[in-house]
């Protein structure tokens, strides 16, 4: 068993836990009727965290150092930012 | 043997070693050049993540020009039952990183129960969304609806059988673990299977927003 | 070559090279045909030569695909092949069929044929690729069936392979897609439908399989990579390829009557489609990279790295091109169709089929793992030859359907009439026959390279 194990099992937790939390930020602020750019960029946002949470922590590429983490991470930055644009268009 | 520096070369060598059972891979907390699993999943969720990727750009400007009737249509989708599986994927992630965290401490047991925990979610969402389609299909809602049904169809359904394939994947691996087919020191299979249900959901998580609640 | 039924192959090599020469004939007359247009009428006309070129091309590929069976079959199984006789009692059925159906393409009116043959009782024919007559369609169905018969019980008898595996998907989905050129529904947006089943899901997707399969075969053998490793690419190969092919097929429901959906699936999804190619050249050249031993058979090697390059070239690239919706509403039906049919059927299944016979043949034919050095050299040459020549082909078919494009589709109430646009860029279609003689050159030559260098070894065996 390695030192760190007891670690990973409490932030694996943690960030279970702030996955849900952030996923009921997301609903309850188009429940509460934020509208217009600021639920967009916020919800976007918010997802993309939730992504990037995913990615570090469930896939475990924090530790993975070349090509596909930063792989991964370009995805998440391109698909944000063309959505980001799509929606932000006049 | 001609060398190569290309990321993508590099990895595949690393494929060649990982058919050789290594010991060294239990030990997680330091850098190294492998994802979990096998890389040949990975190769194949960068392509699928490719695929979802296009749809939601796609959806995202065809949106654009059709504003209207996407807010109007977006708000009879009921963004609860978008909860409900948003929640129950991400509860499934986590029960299946649980079950490589108990291999890795050689618990197979343990594993396959977290396992087949997972797997009872992905019927979970599976259900929720069934009875979203029932629904619509009762109304007399389908692919030629309209622009924004064709989308919220057609991405919804592509994601759908992705949970399907990744609880055929995840049952696969969960009867091996039962059986004792995993131990500390070798259990690429489950890895596999973990990183391809995180990348359903990390799809889910993308998805979830983008269809039922940005407008 | 470890079992002596894998020699029933050889006679399905021969018979495909033999019907590839006449396909071509069949192209260069259709190539003058379109600048010279009374070049051998009334005597073949040019629906007739299309016909048989298209025709002849399916059938020595198929010719091709059962060759590659029967050899590569048994020494994956590790066993005899369940029934030689069998196998070659249906290459007499396949190629007299054969025979017979082109002779009566070319000895009467097609209209006659179909009433000679019967086509009242269960109307199938009429539709490219499927001009076959009914019976002869079943004649086929019934080889198929003997043939998958006996591959399936040498399968089962034998070690199971991935390759195995997935050389019997395919081939499987071939013969059970091509059920569905009997059913002929009077609707024809249903028709085009179906047919586009048979056609599309063949070529982007069964077909792949195919050549997923026999691609790693040679590269197992050539290279000596570990057999999980490739076994594994050809995992996800297949799978991207039935992801994205399937609902792919959507990018010929654009135009025809289906619904308009299918202007959104079948461009995301087929937009896609390049992935498993381009996984197949990324993969190719990733093992032969690794590879832990100097094949001595280097022209089979060769040809397998050209299948990869040209499969991603003349599918991925030239279909894409094409493929999204807006474009394919002006390029539908023109010379880039032509251009891309050419360079994806070459450099996927025509490449693939000559990469093992390059590498089965010489096994066959007794002169251990390779021909000699004067031989391979030749080959190489012919390998040079018919694939630039190919290249070049596409390319004038492309500016010739660019041209086309413009001048006949884009230019409003200027817009050419057909027969003038076509005088326009009739420039192109001399410089295409000239590159078709090429090829031609190039087949002479590929044939002439198994009568050279016999008595001659390869340096290593
Ligand atoms: C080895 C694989 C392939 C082969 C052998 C092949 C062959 C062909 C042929 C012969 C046609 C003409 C059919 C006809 O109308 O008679 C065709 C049409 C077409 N192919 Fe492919 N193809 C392949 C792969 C692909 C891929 C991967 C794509 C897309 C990325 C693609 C896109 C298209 C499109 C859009 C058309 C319709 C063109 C039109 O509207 O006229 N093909 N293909
Ligand atoms: C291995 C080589 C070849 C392959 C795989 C091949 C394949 C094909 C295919 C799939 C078609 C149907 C295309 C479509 O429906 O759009 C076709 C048509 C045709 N081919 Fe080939 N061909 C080959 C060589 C040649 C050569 C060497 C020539 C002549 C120089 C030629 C001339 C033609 C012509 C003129 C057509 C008719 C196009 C039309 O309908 O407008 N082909 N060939
Ligand atoms: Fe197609």
């Amino acid at each position: 068993m390695q030192k760190g194990d007891h670690e990973l099992l409490l932030t694996s937790t943690i960030t279970w836990l702030l996955l849900l939390a952030l996923t009921l930020v997301t609903y309850a602020a188009a429940q509460l009727g934020v509208e217009g750019k600021w639920l967009i960029l916020g919800v976007l946002a918010i997802a993309l965290i939730k992504g990037k949470l995913i990615i570090d922590r469930f896939m475990g590429l924090r530790w993975v150092g070349s090509f596909w983490r930063p792989m991964l991470d370009l995805y998440l930055f391109t698909v944000g930012g063309l959505i980001a644009t799509a929606f932000l268009l006049p | 043997m001609g060398e190569s520096d290309s990321p993508v070369l590099s990895q595949q060598k690393a494929t060649l070693s990982m058919t050789v059972p290594d010991s060294n891979r239990t030990s997680c907390a330091i850098t190294t050049d492998y994802p979990p699993g096998d890389v040949a999943i990975w190769i194949f969720i960068l392509a699928e993540l490719s695929v979802f990727a296009l749809l939601f750009v796609v959806y995202a400007f065809t949106r654009h020009y059709n504003l209207e009737l996407f807010d109007l249509h977006q708000q009879q989708l009921d963004s609860r039952s978008g909860l409900i599986n948003t929640l129950t994927l991400i509860t499934s992630s986590y029960f299946v990183v649980r079950a490589v965290a108990a291999i890795q401490y050689g618990n197979a047991r343990l594993c396959s129960r977290w396992l087949w925990g997972a797997i009872a979610l992905g019927l979970l969402f599976l259900l929720v969304k069934g009875v979203e389609y029932q629904h619509h299909f009762s109304l007399g809602i389908g692919l030629s609806t309209n622009l924004f049904y064709t989308f919220y169809i057609s991405l919804t359904f592509f994601h759908f059988m992705h949970v399907i394939m990744g609880m055929v994947i995840l049952t696969v691996v969960a009867l091996k673990a039962g059986r004792g087919g995993y131990c500390a020191t070798e259990h690429t299979g489950v890895e596999t299977a973990a990183s391809y249900w995180h990348m359903v959901d990390l799809v889910w998580l993308i998805l979830f927003p983008l269809v039922y609640v940005m407008r | 070559m470890q079992y002596q039924s894998q020699m029933v192959a050889k006679p399905y090599f021969i018979a495909a090279i033999g019907l590839f020469v006449a396909q071509i004939l069949f192209g260069l007359i259709m190539g003058l045909q379109y600048v010279m247009g009374d070049f051998l009428f009334p005597e073949i006309p040019f629906n007739v030569a299309r016909m048989v070129h298209t025709n002849l091309l399916i059938v020595w590929l198929l010719f091709g695909f059962m060759g590659a069976s029967y050899y590569l079959v048994p020494e994956e199984s590790e066993t005899e092949l369940h029934s030689p006789k069998l196998a070659l009692a249906l290459f007499w059925i396949f190629l007299v069929a054969g025979a017979l159906t082109i002779v009566g393409y070319l000895a009467v009116p097609y209209a006659t044929l179909a009433k000679i043959t019967g086509n009242d009782l269960l109307p199938t024919m009429g539709r490219e690729f499927l001009e076959q007559p009914t019976i002869t369609k079943i004649g086929i169905v019934i080889v198929a069936l003997g043939f998958l018969f006996n591959i399936a019980m040498t399968v089962l008898k034998g070690r199971k392979t991935t390759v195995n595996l997935v050389l019997l998907i395919g081939l499987t989905g071939l013969a059970v897609l091509f059920l569905f050129s009997f059913y002929n529904p009077d609707n024809l947006v249903l028709d085009k439908m179906f047919w586009w089943w048979v056609v599309h899901l063949w070529v982007e997707g069964v077909w792949e399989l195919i050549l997923g399969s026999i691609l790693a075969f040679v590269l197992i053998k050539t290279t000596g990579v570990d057999r999980e490793v490739i076994e594994k690419w050809l995992y996800v190969i297949i799978a991207m390829t039935l992801i994205t092919g399937i609902i792919g097929t959507g990018h010929h429901y654009y135009w025809i009557g289906t619904p308009e959906y299918w202007q959104l699936l079948g461009s995301v999804f087929s937009a896609m489609e390049p992935i498993p190619f381009f996984m197949m050249t990324v993969f190719a050249f990733n093992m032969i990279n690794r590879r832990r031993r100097e094949h001595p058979n280097k022209v089979a090697v060769l040809w397998a790295m050209g299948t990869a390059v040209m499969a991603f070239l003349g599918a991925g690239v030239w279909g894409f091109i094409h493929t999204l919706s807006p474009v394919n509403f002006y390029t539908h039906g023109s010379q880039i169709t032509a251009a891309h049919g050419h360079m994806a059927f070459y450099g996927a299944y025509v490449m693939i089929v000559l990469t093992i016979i390059s590498y089965a043949m010489p096994m066959m034919r007794g002169r251990a793992a390779a021909n000699s050095n004067k031989s391979q050299v030749m080959e190489m040459w012919s390998f040079w030859l018919m694939t630039v020549s190919m290249v070049f082909i596409t390319l004038f078919l492309t500016a010739a359907g660019i041209l086309q494009v413009y001048l006949q589709r884009m230019g409003g109430d200027a817009a050419l009439s057909f027969m003038v646009a076509q005088e326009k860029i009739a420039l192109f279609y001399w410089l295409r026959e000239g590159a078709g003689v090429v090829f031609l050159i190039g087949l002479i030559v590929y044939i002439a390279s198994f009568f050279v260098g016999g008595k001659e070894r390869a340096e290593t065996a």
